[in-house]
């Protein structure tokens, strides 16, 4: 055992060192979300075993997708500390295993299996005292389904083929998912979760080994406990060969070397920056996973026998291609030096263009051919197609100078290439970045909804405002930013000053207002103004929760333009308080030292 | 004279850590500048905010007369640099990476295409045409950095460790090419820790330990009558001259 716990003792002293400030806060902030997802895990183990279950799998595709999505996983530890030690490669897996132990995600899911303690309880003291064996084995599944799924995506990723093949795949599974109640309806018939296939998967075992020990089948029990310690044994026999496989950086395709013909500053830009969007396989990579998932995610309802999604698929590979190219400029690391040192250059429109190049064009394309096939509404369609896509070009750029997440460099991403960023910033990132994306595309969706055509012009208008005025957010930020963001980069950490992206202290009732503003703001946006307004004018009869669709006939519309103003309003009034306070802040405090170029 | 490089007071606090603690350093033009300390001492981060790569606490720099922080789009026109350990646009080949950049640099297209096809043939990058920088070596990166910090013809090179991890015949080149910019009346600065190579190459040194200039002029002043190594463990030695041996190892 020396091997294992020297190594976790060498995980718990990095956590130690890297949990403090920013960073600190990061991990409160995502330990509180998985806190809150596990409280609702343990509740349902107390109320419905098929349900709990069914939440059971969803953590579990959450560890195999997680790190593909973003971040590549935990690798506090990585395997290529101990390339000189000289251990079997087994030796090397289990010490890593155990390691991978210690940690904010596998506490939190420990603590949401703990609802299979509460599910035994309803069954009795057998089903109980199988629970604990069943809980710790099914956190071992996950951990080392998550590994692997990362050592194989590592070893496709290493070349053209396995970077597409790997991102359709992924694209796929997260859209089926995300469209799951499609097939709960297709095949679960009554609408039921289908009870047989939640405890077949891997992720039900526990529970099927508790429910075994309540009705007194000890034998069925210890055999679902015996199937996962044998699955265990065999992902981790699988992920000691896999790592002994991992090699170097992602990397770049051999074709391609077509001379450099660009004659302009923007021009070479652009140009650079095409040929990374086809040459680095973790962008081919989210591409292919964007296009995948839109196109698994309109498809879906064919299932049903409903076209109504189909056409969306082009938007929805817009909103996700800009949620995974929301770290550009983390993503090139400290290549940023080259752009600071060299006067005048122009950096963020040659990068605009060139993610309008790579992303438009088959947008469009994929927009045109399946509107036309489901015969759905051509300006709706295209109004989104085009909001989302200027949309994306300005926030890409944007997000990534304001929000940058610090990684390795390129050229020291070892091993896993899917490793970016050092933290869950990332992930958070993503997430923000696709609501920000559908921001952008509501008033071009409003006017195409009331009028038709002129949606369109709207899309054109606000696609354009976000590609220009953003870019040059992004633009004056770098220029007078530039330094600052080089050393994130450099150091992998916020300077201490200067450029922080903590709110400042509000008094007690702003910091209630602001905290009740960010977190309740999406209910009416969303649900009750946009989503509301898109059932108005499909003429659904359907009223479930939507406010608008309960007023008499004169007041539906304007009730749901009032909740998307309503949530319009309570985001900046969010974002605007402390702004405001950290202004006043600014201009009291002493002039900074040396003077911003331009500033 | 304008000096080529002035920096005064410059200071840099990483947290507790004052990294560089009020330096001054005149870079005369002409001169072949060599800045020595031991690792940590504060070399990269005085180079970083001395060509505006890092931003000081306090202090400045002006590069022939030109503000960094102030007049930076001058100032950037002068200086050529190459960083130490940073990355660069990774997925271009070395032929791309100069094009792109004197582009960026506003050079116009047959200038760059000129430029540089002379320093990829020189520098002995030519051969690894289809090779993206990504799988460049570390001496190869070395000598891709140097060429765009030379690229669009600067009258100041800052060079951050420049030889490390280069081939002795490469170093051969480059030293030619560095002694070929200053007889031609440029000026250079490098930072190093092989004081061998400093002797060498530079007429004028300074010394940096814990973030400040402990000597600073002309090499032989520096050095007195013994060699920069020795002086060098005199100004920043701080075990008393005896060297430690490993007990284990030795025996």
């Amino acid at each position: 055992m020396a091997i294992e716990l020297t190594m976790v003792r060498m995980k718990v002293a990095i956590l130690r060192h890297s949990w403090k400030g920013a960073q600190a806060g990061l991990v409160a902030t995502g330990a509180t979300g998985g806190v809150l997802l596990a409280a609702g895990t343990i509740y349902l183990g107390g109320w419905d075993a098929d349900l709990f279950g069914a939440a059971c799998a969803i953590w579990m595709l959450g560890w195999i997708l997680g790190p593909v999505v973003a971040g590549g996983g935990d690798e506090t530890l990585r395997p290529e500390y101990f390339t000189l030690l000289g251990l079997r490669p087994r030796r090397l897996a289990t010490g890593l295993l155990t390691a991978a132990f210690i940690g904010v995600a596998p506490l939190i899911s420990l603590l949401a299996l703990s609802g299979l303690v509460v599910a035994g309880a309803r069954l009795g003291p057998a089903a109980v005292l199988t629970a604990l064996p069943a809980m710790v084995l099914q956190v071992a599944v996950f951990v080392l389904l998550s590994k692997v799924a990362v050592a194989v995506m590592g070893i496709a990723l290493r070349s053209r083929v396995g970077a597409v093949g790997a991102g359709l795949i992924n694209g796929a599974i997260l859209a089926a998912l995300g469209q799951c109640w499609v097939f709960v309806m297709a095949f679960g018939g009554s609408g039921g979760i289908p009870a047989g296939l939640v405890r077949a998967l891997p992720s039900g075992w526990g529970l099927a080994a508790v429910e075994a020990a309540g009705s007194g089948d000890g034998m069925g029990a210890a055999a679902a406990l015996a199937r996962m310690a044998a699955l265990i044994v065999v992902l981790l026999v699988a992920w000691a060969a896999l790592l002994t496989r991992r090699t170097g950086y992602a990397q770049a395709s051999a074709r391609d070397r077509r001379p450099m013909r660009a004659t302009t500053r923007e021009g070479g830009v652009v140009s650079k920056e095409l040929r990374t969007w086809s040459r680095d396989l973790l962008r081919t990579h989210q591409l292919t996973f964007s296009l995948a998932y839109g196109l698994t995610f309109g498809a879906a309802p064919l299932v049903l026998g409903w076209d109504g999604m189909l056409a969306w698929a082009g938007p929805i590979f817009v909103t996700m291609a800009t949620a995974m190219s929301a770290n550009l400029y983390g993503a090139d690391g400290t290549a940023l030096w080259l752009t600071l040192m060299t006067p005048g250059a122009s950096d963020v429109r040659g990068r605009q263009l060139a993610w309008l190049l790579t992303v438009g064009p088959v947008a469009l394309v994929l927009t045109a051919v399946l509107t036309a096939l489901a015969g759905a509404s051509w300006p709706l369609l295209l109004a989104t197609v085009v909001a989302l896509t200027g949309g994306g070009a300005g926030l890409v750029p944007l997000v990534s100078v304001y929000a940058l997440v610090p990684g390795s460099d390129p050229h020291r991403r070892t091993g896993n290439p899917l490793r970016v960023g050092e933290d869950g910033a990332a992930v958070g990132l993503v997430y923000g970045m696709l609501l920000l994306s559908v921001l952008t595309a509501a008033p071009a969706v409003l006017v195409a909804l009331w009028s038709g055509w002129a949606g369109v012009a709207a899309g054109l208008v606000t696609g354009g405002l976000c590609y220009w005025g953003f870019g040059r957010l992004a633009e004056r930020r770098l220029r007078t930013h530039g330094p600052e963001l080089l050393e994130i980069m450099r150091t992998g950490r916020r300077p201490s000053g200067g450029m922080s992206f903590k709110m400042p202290d509000l008094p007690q009732p702003q910091k209630t207002i602001v905290t009740i503003c960010l977190t309740l703001g999406a209910i009416p946006l969303f649900p009750q103004g946009i989503l509301a307004g898109m059932f108005l004018a499909n003429g659904s009869s359907v009223k479930s929760w939507f406010l608008a669709l309960y007023m008499p006939p004169g007041l539906r519309w304007p009730t749901a333009v009032f909740m998307m103003l309503l949530g319009l309003s309570m985001y900046g009034a969010g974002v605007w308080i402390p702004l405001r306070l950290r202004r006043r802040l600014a201009r009291e405090a002493a002039p900074a030292p040396a003077p911003l170029p331009g500033a | 004279m304008t000096a080529a490089l002035e920096i005064s007071g410059l200071t840099k606090t990483f947290g507790e850590k004052v990294a560089v603690d009020h330096i001054d350093l005149t870079v005369p033009q002409g001169s072949f500048y060599g800045l020595v300390g031991q690792n940590g001492a504060g070399k990269t981060t005085t180079l970083s905010m001395a060509v505006g790569l890092l931003r000081p606490d306090a202090g400045g720099a002006s590069i022939f007369g030109a503000d960094v922080w102030k007049d930076p789009e001058h100032a950037k026109t002068l200086v050529g640099v190459l960083p130490d350990g940073l990355a660069m646009p990774e997925r271009l080949t070395g032929r791309e990476v100069l094009t792109y950049l004197g582009l960026m640099r506003g050079l116009a297209p047959e200038v760059v295409a000129e430029r540089a096809g002379e320093l990829l043939a020189v520098l002995e990058l030519d051969r690894a045409e289809q090779t993206l920088v990504i799988e460049y070596s570390t001496g190869m990166r070395k000598k891709i950095g140097l060429a765009t910090a030379l690229l669009h013809g600067p009258r100041l090179l800052v060079l951050d460790e420049p030889f490390e991890a280069v081939d002795p015949v490469s170093a051969a080149t480059i030293k030619t090419i560095l002694r070929g910019f200053v007889a031609g009346g440029g000026s250079i600065v490098l930072s190093s820790h092989v004081m061998a190579l400093v002797e060498q190459l530079c007429d004028q040194v300074a010394v940096i330990d814990k973030g400040r200039v402990t000597a600073a002029g002309p090499i032989d002043e520096v050095r007195g009558d013994v060699t920069l190594e020795d002086r060098f463990v005199q100004l920043v030695g701080s075990t008393g001259g005896a060297v430690k041996e490993l007990s284990w190892l030795s025996n």
